[in-house]
């Protein structure tokens, strides 16, 4: 097990309610673990919680290990997370963005060696960004972004991948080449992914397993056509949908309002 | 690079107001310009250092070391000092860095968000409001105090190496290794801050130890700044702009480059301002602000157009 | 026969007459008495008759006033004018910097004396608004003293004694000065550390310094006080470092490394002149110079 979330309550400081209650999470080896749910149903929360802010219940842990036991540097080798925003203050090309990514794994005083520009290369060339290895990033469009910044994530040679919202604000196209990146890096390799998505529709077609938030709460977690059947999802996402098969996995349709 | 620093301070040591031939004899360009020229050079590396830091810590590429409040802090603690008529050769130097050790606190206490967190935002607005504030206090005393002199006070503050001393050398040289080296260690985590708290976090930055270090730091070496030489605008804020654009933006580079630049431009404008107008003298940050700046329009022009 | 109503506005236009007529400004009244002088703002300032009530804002006009014998008439002055001594008696006004317009009326003044000065200007205008006469006299130069003595004395009706210190201070000012000889020393004058500021040329300090026969280092400067280098001042090695204090205790910065460079302070060489008689010119312009003349005589003599 990679990652395994255990009961896990949450609430943030100063806040009313927990963000997180009750949630449970097993992720393996090689598998595409995608979490769902509405806004606002914790998913976020989940990704902060693997990664070492304190539950007030229940326990995270990393290849067995609790998560407060790792240090962040050794946690930053084992995991990596491309979050929903960065900032971007000062310009940078492509390639510099990327080593930031091997810098959990340089020495405080060393300097980037020939096996850290190697690695970079290789993350840039797995996500199809060989190319713009020497681009400024303001000149980037947002699927090239996107790529970069899974690179950067690549580059720390992760064994968990965790991405949080990834394809917002992506065009058909390079979403559905970022579901195919990922879907390929699961399967070539043995990298455990996390993808924190609204997308339902292809998660359902990319993921092996789902797990479906709301309101903090575990609803149900599984292959997808045991999670995503039409009353879960109507009860959930409160909205009429219909289910269809596609390539095997539902897919959801939402349906319109009855007119009177 | 290197040559240029060296170059600038062998010109600091020739020129000056008073020709080199009517020195010869006496002990002027050992016991004043060498130490002078020395001063200039880790006053001026110290501030665009602490400048560099800072600007990677608050995330705005605006910051300033003097935005922090600190050089209100040491105006007022100067201020206090000729007012009560403190006694002693070092008295104005060591109440301006106390006064800037107060504003430090202040700040601090105030950008603690609670949970040991410092805010990059309120530390910029709690820097504005401590200097205001400071500032303030400090025309209240000089406006109610008798001594004409207190007004003679501000022109301290515009910024000079006049206490330039092998002295004031050998503390300044004691002093600044230890805030140096620890913005120096903090390198690599400043190159992740740009990315945010949290991507910083997940790629192994401690955010909250690396910026009170660094926060702490930068400030130490603005406080001494300010208190030995008053207050040399404009080198903390374009040098490190001018190492990005000259060396890019991994701080392993440009902290080390941001210390020789910001080093000779000091040097080269204070042997211009002791120079231009011999036997006068002009302020230190008048010249600094005239010849950075069209420096960095320069290095700004070649950088759009590629 | 005129109606109620008629006779009340007759009555309402012989009284707002009668207050116009009362309310008009003093110039407006006969000459006789008329009291003239053109100040240094270019203005004529009148006065009805010789100013019985006036108000100093400037210790060198107080001190001028005492010495021409227009003292008993001074109802205000500065916390800076402590002479002669019985300058302290007067009721203080504030520090004048820049002059409190509501204190200086409370005495009822009939003459403000002020020197002419950007803030100084803005506050003469407001007195006059108030009905208050004022005068803006230059005192930046040995030179400025004789007109402005001889203005005063017509102004508070003492002319005579006005007339006599013109003259007397005119001809210090005509004096030439002590030719440079072997034995003259240079001086340095310095007004402050850090950053070192020092006298020139355009000062009273250094018009003092020429009559006394001494040679200020930075002559050279024309404007009356400067910012230069501690090696300038060094490199031009004066022997005496004259500094404007009240009392004869060692600079904190004389025990400075930096100044040390500096010879006259290595050597504890320092003058101490106080500011009552050097910082301001005044009508003891000629008693500074014999003090400042037998100072350097003893200076570097007396530890």
């Amino acid at each position: 097990m990679i990652l395994r979330l255990v009961d896990v309550t949450f609430r943030y400081p100063g806040a009313r309610d927990d963000a997180l209650a009750g949630v449970s999470l097993n992720v393996a080896p090689g598998e595409f673990y995608a979490v769902l749910g509405p806004n606002g149903s914790g998913k976020t929360t989940l990704i902060r919680v693997a990664l070492g802010a304190a539950a007030r219940v229940g326990s995270a842990e990393i290849l067995g290990r609790p998560v407060g036991a790792w240090s962040r540097r050794e946690l930053a080798r084992l995991v990596a997370v491309v979050a929903q925003r960065e900032d971007n203050l000062f310009p940078q090309r492509v390639r510099e963005t990327v080593l930031l990514g091997r810098y959990p794994h340089l020495s405080l005083w060393g300097g980037a060696r020939a096996a850290d520009r190697a690695a970079v290369d290789r993350a840039l060339a797995v996500c199809d960004a060989g190319h713009l290895a020497d681009r400024w990033i303001w000149s980037l469009s947002g699927g090239e972004y996107q790529r970069v910044r899974v690179a950067r994530a690549l580059a720390q040679e992760p064994r968990l991948l965790m991405l949080d919202e990834p394809g917002v604000s992506l065009d058909v196209r390079h979403e559905m080449e970022l579901f195919e990146l990922v879907r390929g890096l699961v399967d070539r390799s043995e990298l455990a992914v996390v993808m924190v998505t609204h997308h339902t529709n292809l998660a359902a077609r990319f993921a092996d397993r789902v797990l479906l938030l709301a309101g903090g709460r575990a609803v149900a977690g599984g292959a997808p056509q045991d999670v995503l059947t039409r009353a879960t999802v109507e009860r959930v996402f409160a909205w009429p949908v219909a289910l269809q098969q596609f390539d095997g996995r539902p897919q959801i349709v939402p349906l319109r309002q009855s007119r009177s | 690079m290197v040559a240029l620093a060296i170059g600038a301070a062998t010109t600091a040591l020739l020129l000056g107001p008073v020709p080199l031939a009517d020195l010869r004899g006496t002990g002027i360009v050992w016991d004043l310009r060498a130490p002078r020229a020395v001063l200039g050079f880790l006053v001026g590396g110290s501030l665009a250092v602490a400048g560099a830091g800072l600007q990677a810590l608050v995330r705005n590429p605006l910051a300033d070391p003097f935005l922090l409040g600190l050089s209100g802090g040491a105006a007022l603690g100067a201020v206090v000092a000729i007012a009560f008529d403190v006694a002693g050769a070092w008295a104005l130097p060591l109440a301006a860095f106390a006064g800037a050790l107060v504003a430090l606190v202040l700040v601090y206490r105030m950008a603690l968000a609670g949970g040991g967190a410092l805010d990059p935002r309120i530390l910029l607005l709690g820097g504005v409001a401590v200097g205001a504030f400071a500032a303030a206090v400090t025309t209240a005393i000089v406006s109610l105090a008798e001594a004409t002199e207190l007004r003679n006070a501000f022109l301290w503050l515009w910024g000079g190496l006049a206490t330039a001393s092998w002295d004031t050398v050998l503390v300044v040289a004691i002093y600044v290794p230890l805030p140096l080296a620890v913005i120096a260690a903090a390198a690599r985590p400043l190159d992740l801050l740009v990315l945010g708290d949290e991507p910083a976090g997940y790629l192994g930055a401690d955010v909250e130890r690396v910026r009170r270090r660094v926060y702490v730091a930068a400030s130490l070496l603005t406080a001494a700044a300010v208190a030995v030489s008053g207050v040399i605008g404009f080198i903390g804020l374009i040098v490190p702009h001018i190492g990005r654009l000259v060396w890019g933006h991994r701080h392993r580079a440009l902290l080390p480059a941001s210390f020789v630049g910001g080093g000779t431009l000091l040097v080269l404008a204070d042997t211009v301002a002791r120079t231009i107008v011999a036997p006068r003298e002009l302020p230190v940050g008048i010249v600094t602000a005239l010849i950075g700046v069209p420096l960095f329009v320069l290095l700004l022009r070649r950088w759009t157009i590629t | 026969m005129r109606s109620a109503v008629a006779q009340a506005h007759l009555a309402g236009l012989v009284f707002a007459l009668a207050l116009a007529g009362a309310c008009r400004p003093a110039a407006d009244r006969s000459p006789a008495g008329l009291v003239t002088v053109t100040d240094d703002a270019g203005r004529a300032v009148t006065l009805d008759t010789a100013a019985r009530r006036v108000v100093s804002l400037l210790p060198s006009f107080t001190e001028l006033l005492f010495a021409i014998g227009a003292g008993d008439r001074l109802v205000g002055r500065t916390t800076w004018c402590d002479w002669p001594p019985e300058a302290r008696r007067i009721q203080s006004v504030g520090d004048g910097l820049p002059p409190n317009i509501e204190a200086v009326a409370a005495r009822r003044p009939d003459l403000v004396v002020l020197y002419r000065s950007g803030p100084n200007v803005t506050a003469a205008e407001q007195l006059e608004r108030l009905g208050i006469a004022t005068a803006l006299f230059d005192l930046n130069q040995l030179e400025d003293l004789g007109p402005a003595a001889r203005r005063l004395g017509v102004l508070t009706g003492r002319i005579a004694s006005g007339d006599a210190l013109a003259r007397v201070l005119d001809s210090v000012v005509a004096q030439r000065p002590q030719p440079l000889g072997p034995t003259s020393q240079s001086l340095v004058f310095v007004v402050w550390d850090n950053p070192p500021i020092v006298i020139g040329a355009g000062s009273y300090l250094d018009r003092l310094a020429a009559l006394a026969g001494a040679r200020n280092v930075f002559h050279d400067i024309p404007t009356p006080s400067a910012q230069v280098s501690i090696e300038t001042i060094a490199a031009r090695d004066p022997d005496v470092v004259a500094l404007l204090s009240d009392t004869a205790a060692r600079p904190a910065w004389a025990g400075r490394r930096e100044w040390r460079a500096v010879r006259a302070v290595r050597d504890g060489r320092f003058l101490y002149l106080p500011g009552t008689l050097f910082g301001r010119p005044g009508p003891r312009a000629a008693a500074a110079v014999r003090e400042l003349r037998r100072r350097l005589a003893v200076v570097g003599t007396v530890p």
